[in-house]
């Protein structure tokens, strides 16, 4: 990458997300013949993938996962009905999760789908397991994940009370949303207490922990925590959410090829 | 008495559905005076520890934690589970 257009064309598909080439021809003002030369020259350098197909295509980093969706349903200060792709209940979102099955082939690895399912199931599960009658205000979890680069990401997030409402009700010395979320991935503790409970998230945290090229970071209330070597990249991912005091927002990131 | 999981499902994840799993299967089978369960997950594609946890809690309770044994398998969602819940592979 030489030209001071193709930088400018990165620097403003890695603030923006996605946009569209016309957005981004109006942007530099330049002609749409000279833009789609420059597109189709960082495309042959894996700088930049497109996504979708023409009239709607859209240009990304690659490697980068699409959270504006999510980001709209879990940033919103209030929903009162919950579009269709939320999973209202456990019983859907279990049935969402076999659509990872789909990714057989894209894997070249049974044992990775298999870690990647469980993990993903655990922490679509503990927003039932934790917020049933505890909802901000819809029920459910939001879960979605996708194949861009050489990563697969994985969202699950939920407009429930948060991890620190729910510990410390079962352990008072636990003061805030940060002391929460470290808590809930390194110890043995569960919300539902006397109910003995509490090992998902440990097993998620070993999985990730378990192989180079994976990641994990969590966003709950208003603390953000981060694990493993794509940690800090799921991380920067989420940088443009805001705080919310509610709810959990959970990214992962797992290395493919 | 071997015992194959995927009558469950290839995807076993939950607590509510690992309960389920072992409620059901005290309800209709009946083994032989001490003879061991064996636990068998081939064609399982992937085991969370919630699932697992829920399903071996009842039947360690109902039959003993010797008589319940799990068949050697290279699923890593199984012994990963395995290893949160016991401590151990």
């Amino acid at each position: 990458m030489k030209t001071q257009t193709k930088s400018q064309i990165v620097k403003i598909i890695t603030k923006k997300g996605r946009i569209r080439p016309s957005d981004l021809a109006k942007l530099l003002k330049i002609t749409p013949q000279a833009l789609h030369r420059h597109l189709k020259s960082l495309v042959a350098e894996k700088i930049i993938q497109s996504n979708e197909s023409p009239p709607k295509t859209v240009y990304e980093i690659t490697g980068s996962p699409d959270l504006e969706k999510i980001k709209d349903w879990f940033c919103s200060s209030k929903i009162t009905q919950n579009p269709p792709d939320i999973s209202e209940t456990r019983d859907v979102f279990q049935g969402r999760l076999s659509k990872f099955k789909d990714l057989k082939k894209s894997l070249q690895s049974d044992n990775l789908l298999a870690l990647i399912i469980s993990t993903a199931g655990e922490i679509g599960n503990n927003s039932f397991d934790h917020n049933m009658g505890q909802w901000s205000d819809v029920p459910g979890c939001f879960f979605t994940f996708q194949i861009s680069g050489e990563f697969l990401w994985v969202v699950i997030a939920d407009r429930g009370q948060g991890i620190f409402k729910s510990l410390s009700k079962v352990d008072a010395s636990i003061k805030n949303d940060d002391v929460a979320l470290k808590i809930a991935f390194e110890k043995q503790i569960s919300g539902r207490s006397p109910e003995k409970r509490g090992n998902g998230l440990k097993y998620v945290l070993n999985n990730i922990l378990g192989s180079k090229s994976r990641g994990i970071a969590c966003h709950s209330g208003r603390a953000q925590i981060c694990y493993g070597d794509l940690g800090m990249k799921c991380l920067e991912e989420m940088e443009n959410f805001p705080l919310r005091s509610y709810g959990t927002f959970t990214l992962m990131c797992w290395g493919i090829k | 008495m071997k015992i194959s999981l995927i009558k469950f499902g290839d995807i076993l994840t939950s607590r509510p559905a690992g309960r389920d799993a072992a409620l059901s299967l005290k309800a209709y089978m009946k083994p032989k005076k001490n003879e061991p369960l064996e636990l068998d997950f081939k064609d399982v594609i992937s085991v969370g520890p919630s699932w697992l946890d829920e399903f071996l809690a009842i039947l360690r309770e109902e039959f003993g934690k010797k008589r319940v044994i799990i068949l050697p398998t290279t699923n890593p969602s199984v012994i990963e589970s395995l290893r949160v819940i016991d401590g151990k592979n």
